[in-house]
């Protein structure tokens, strides 16, 4: 052992002040010459034995304070082979970068990794010395960064100690170049970054070096991680299943095994909301990614679930988890014109239509249908529909295509389907605002043909716009409808602004089957032929529902019941917020987060970018009279960036060569070890110790 | 009259003490002096011959015509061994004067009250190994206040035993009953003190005990870290009082209760003496008490 200070010993002579004191009081106590002394001792030989040894015990703890005091401040050191990496202490500039990602959450011995990392960087900032400028950089993607380095050795403390993993993946090679340009602006001549990180190959990204020659020196802190074994849900996407009704759906779940180890019959459970309604199992070989597929039917009265899919908790728990949100649409509500009624149901020209709407006339089809007649058209009617469908009626008057159109322009969704009752001179000079495109000629294919003719004249739809989303619940190129045949159709005439339309399919004569346009912020959509079988044998075939329902979801803007797009951490949301006056977001650990007032008055969405933790958020919207509403239409989950569950080391060659900015006696290999906490410590203990012999004596 | 211990050793010698509390401060309590000889009638005998004819009851022959000769019990002086305790922890005097002068004054007027009833005083000194053979006289008395006074003025020291000085005195009185009076703090680190008392009473001779204790042995008021040191060893013990009063006092009332219930059973007269208390009201009491015994003993100090 030595001594920093070694002249404060002096102060050890100390030691005789507790002795004077003591025999000085000693001294001080009243004496009495008594004679029945004997009765005393009878009285308390206990009492009086053990008070003599307090006396002595106080005098030995006081004499004790007294040499450890000056020993304290002398500061007594002692030094041993150094078993970590080189701490050089006095004036220096230092960067800590830290790898503080979702992996540094990786559990060795019941602590974290980032808890274990963090001590040792305290450790570090300890041994660099007061005169150390510090900074510290954590490593996990978009993390901030600090501007300067600073001797506030105390924050810095704090910092290290209330860190925790974020729900980023590393980006340590960011946070190497940050800690690079940190220390270029520093004066000092020794300059030091040292890395405190998993290694895990995802945490490098490929790109220059931070730093050249006259760079920092790098020093690896070696936190040794004891199990890399990670088993981690990498992505999780959820689908309608018609099979399974209008409220299945399929859930997917891709399992990585980032680890060398093979892993037999892993268990794999699926919760909607709280429950766990399935499991399953799995064998992954190693570093395999596999896909679970869950089937579930979404609870009945429920608008939407929160779904979850869980590994049992490894090394990493917080990618064992991730979550989704499904949300059933609302009914559309189609109005349907029915321009051909009649008697016989299958002969009425909306028989066909109704039935794909509505298959089996199933409650929970998903469609709310209402069937009037051309003079039935009011703005009442209009307003408790998403959708018009006008089959095959007579050119409509001036009044109620002005009170379609500005339902339109509203948002409203038109579907104009043709047939004998279509005027086309009537139509264009009517209702041009309500169509694509203008209609032209009829074209007769089987005029004049012999049975059987018919056949080789018919036409067929061909050429679809295939990401449509009428045609997305179809197979690739849309060979349900390839064999329908049609044997009228309307023509559309030539337009000055064919730019405003989209033709989404076409007959093999070339042309337009199905033409949409956008009018306001509604949509509207000329099928030109009729949706029952007087032009055509479509409606018999199986591509003729899947159709038919997506098309009128589109157009009632009513998309697939799931939510099919995934945010990872950090990302931005967009939420509509029209006619909302204020909103809620509130995410998990119920953290909320309001937006109202000018953040939310006068448009039409906004982006809500607190996103820094995984797990499902929820939306509540007040109107102006403050009521609220849950939105489950508008809920979401957020999930890690499945990169960080990756822990497969790195090889060496990731890391930046060292600089030229370390210190001098790197030989060294001894380590000091202050005593003098220890001895502040015993310090204390003597003190308490005196307190209690006082208070017994 | 009552006269404290500050008063008391404002009077001079033992003598002199002696003199103002018996004839001021205890006067009418006792008869008056020279009442005759110390001789009791007893009973009748009739007349043989050999019988003292000055002894012949001639009333009794005038009345039945034989000769009866009167018979006395004690024809001689009465003997009083007076017994001070002169150890080292007589010496203690808190709260009052010193255990050693307190005792020392209550037997020396006891001695001038005996003096005056002509009857014979002897004193034996345990502690200062004085002896002073019984007679009586004037020169007899000079010679005990002497005694007593050196006692006092040459202070308690030792730890003589009372027991060897009361084996002395039965020796001394084989064949006369004697009264012996004790004064002592009875702190007796042998423990045969009472025995020796005991065995004193029953070889007949009449015992009264002054236990004399200091006040602050009864109530051992100390406070504060306090060194206690031994006045006859050379025991030291540094104590908290207040953290062994209790258990103090409660051994010390077992002690006077065990020493006055062991006397007393034994048929000696026992008396707890404080030294705050006066001289003349212990003496009182001690006659008083006397006279009570008086009445079922042919042995007694006559007051």
């Amino acid at each position: 052992m030595a001594f920093i200070a070694p002249l404060l010993l002096l102060g050890t002579l100390a030691v005789a002040v507790p002795i004077v004191i003591h025999l000085f009081g000693r001294r001080r106590a009243k004496t009495v010459k008594f004679a029945a002394i004997d009765f005393l001792f009878q009285s308390d030989r206990k009492t009086a034995r053990s008070m003599q040894i307090k006396e002595k015990a106080l005098l030995v703890v006081r004499a004790l304070a007294c040499l450890a005091i000056p020993l304290a401040l002398a500061k007594p050191y002692t030094s041993c082979e150094r078993s970590g990496p080189h701490v050089a202490r006095g004036a220096q500039a230092a960067v800590f970068v830290i790898d503080d990602s979702f992996a540094a959450g990786v559990v060795t011995d019941g602590k974290t990794w980032l808890v274990r990392a963090t001590a040792q960087a305290r450790a570090i900032l300890t041994q660099l010395g007061p005169e150390a400028e510090v900074a510290i950089i954590r490593a996990s993607q978009n993390a901030d960064t600090p501007t300067e380095l600073t001797r506030d050795h105390l924050r810095l403390g704090d910092q290290l100690l209330a860190m925790e993993p974020s729900a980023r993946p590393a980006d340590t090679r960011r946070a190497l170049e940050a800690a690079g340009l940190l220390l270029t602006a520093s004066g000092h001549s020794q300059k030091t970054v040292f890395l405190f990180s998993l290694m895990a190959k995802t945490g490098f990204s490929a790109g220059p070096a931070p730093w050249g020659p006259q760079g920092p020196a790098l020093t690896v802190v070696d936190v040794p991680v004891a199990n890399r074994n990670n088993l981690a849900i990498t992505k999780l996407v959820v689908e309608p299943d018609p099979a399974s009704g209008a409220r299945g759906i399929a859930i997917t779940a891709e399992v990585l095994n980032a680890s060398a180890t093979p892993v037999k019959d892993t268990e794999l459970a699926l919760r909607l909301g709280s429950d766990v309604v399935a499991r399953g199992r799995l064998d992954l070989a190693p570093f395999e990614r596999k896909a679970k597929r869950f089937l579930a039917v979404l609870p009945k009265g429920s608008h939407g679930a929160d779904i979850q899919v869980a590994l049992p908790n490894d090394v990493l728990p917080i990618d064992d988890v991730r979550s989704a949100r499904a949300v059933l649409r609302d009914d559309v509500r189609v109005l349907i014109v029915n321009g051909d009624a009649r008697t016989t149901r299958r002969d009425d020209e909306i028989f066909y239509l109704e039935t794909a709407l509505r298959p089996g006339d199933r409650i929970d089809s998903g469609t709310t249908l209402r069937t009037i007649t051309p003079d039935e058209i009011s703005a009442d009617a209009l307003s408790e529909a998403d959708v018009v469908v006008l089959a095959n009626v007579p050119a409509l008057p001036t009044a109620r295509v002005t009170a379609l159109t500005a339902w339109v322009k509203a948002g409203g969704g038109l579907f104009v389907t043709v047939g004998d009752h279509t005027d086309a001179a009537a139509y264009n000079r009517q209702m041009r605002e309500l169509l694509p495109q203008s209609l032209g000629e009829i074209v007769d294919t089987m005029w004049g043909a012999t049975p059987e003719e018919r056949a080789a004249r018919a036409l067929h739809m061909e050429k679809f716009a295939v990401d449509h989303p009428a045609f997305a619940a179809l197979s690739k190129n849309a060979t349900e409808l390839r064999d329908a045949q049609f044997s009228q159709i309307f023509l559309l005439a030539p337009d000055a602004n064919d730019s405003a339309r989209t033709v989404l399919a076409r007959f093999t004569n070339g042309a337009a089957a199905l033409v949409e346009a956008q009018v306001g912020v509604g949509r509207i959509a000329l099928f030109t032929s009729t949706i029952d079988r007087d032009w055509n044998d479509l409606a018999i075939h199986p591509g003729y529902l899947p159709m038919m329902q997506q098309l009128i979801r589109h157009l009632a803007r009513r998309q697939a019941p799931v939510d099919e797009s995934e945010h990872l951490v950090g990302s931005t949301v967009t939420l509509p917020v029209a006619g909302m006056s204020k909103l809620e977001v509130r995410g998990p650990g119920n953290l909320a987060t309001m937006f109202d007032g000018d953040r939310i008055a006068g448009r039409t969405t906004l982006r809500f970018s607190k996103t820094e933790q995984p797990g499902q958020y929820r939306v509540r919207t007040f109107d102006a009279a403050n009521t609220s509403t849950t939105r489950e239409d508008l809920g979401f989950a957020v999930n890690l960036n499945p990169l960080g569950s990756d822990l497969t080391p790195a090889p060496p060659s990731v890391l930046p060569a060292s600089g030229s900015g370390g210190g001098t006696d790197k030989a060294s290999t001894k380590q000091r070890i202050e005593l003098w906490h220890a001895v502040a410590a015993v310090i204390l203990l003597l003190l308490l110790a005196e307190g209690v012999l006082l208070q017994r004596a | 009259m009552q006269l404290d211990a500050a008063s008391l050793a404002r009077l001079g010698t033992m003598a002199v003490r002696a003199r103002v509390l018996v004839q001021g401060a205890l006067s009418g309590l006792h008869r008056a002096s020279h009442r005759g000889s110390s001789v009791e009638f007893a009973e009748h005998k009739q007349y043989s011959p050999g019988d003292e004819i000055r002894h012949i009851d001639w009333k009794s022959y005038a009345k039945q015509g034989k000769y009866f000769v009167k018979q006395f019990d004690q024809e001689s002086q009465l003997t009083v061994y007076l017994v001070l305790d002169a150890s080292g922890s007589m010496n203690f005097a808190g709260g009052g004067a010193s255990k050693l002068e307190y005792a020392a004054t209550a037997l020396a007027s006891l001695a001038y009250l005996v003096s005056q009833q002509q009857d014979r005083i002897g004193l034996l000194i345990f502690g200062g190994s004085e002896t002073v053979i019984p007679a009586s006289g004037r020169v007899q008395l000079r010679d005990v206040m002497d005694a007593l006074e050196t006692a006092n003025s040459s202070g308690g020291r030792g730890q003589n035993s009372a027991s060897a000085a009361l084996q002395r005195i039965a020796e001394l009185n084989r064949r006369r009953r004697a009264l012996v009076i004790l004064a002592s703090d009875l702190f007796d680190a042998s423990g045969d003190a009472v025995p020796a008392l005991q065995k004193l009473r029953a070889a007949g001779h009449d015992v009264s005990v002054l236990q004399t204790m200091a006040p602050d042995e009864l109530t051992f008021p100390y406070d504060g870290m306090t060194l206690f040191e031994s006045l006859e060893t050379d025991h030291r013990l540094l104590a908290n009082p207040a953290a062994i009063r209790a258990e103090y006092l409660r051994k010390m009332q077992a002690f006077l209760g065990n020493t006055k219930e062991q006397l007393q059973r034994a048929g000696l007269d026992y008396h707890l003496v404080e030294t705050n208390k006066p001289v003349e009201t212990t003496l009182r009491d001690l006659l008083i008490a006397r006279n009570a015994l008086m009445r079922g003993r042919s042995v007694g100090v006559r007051g």
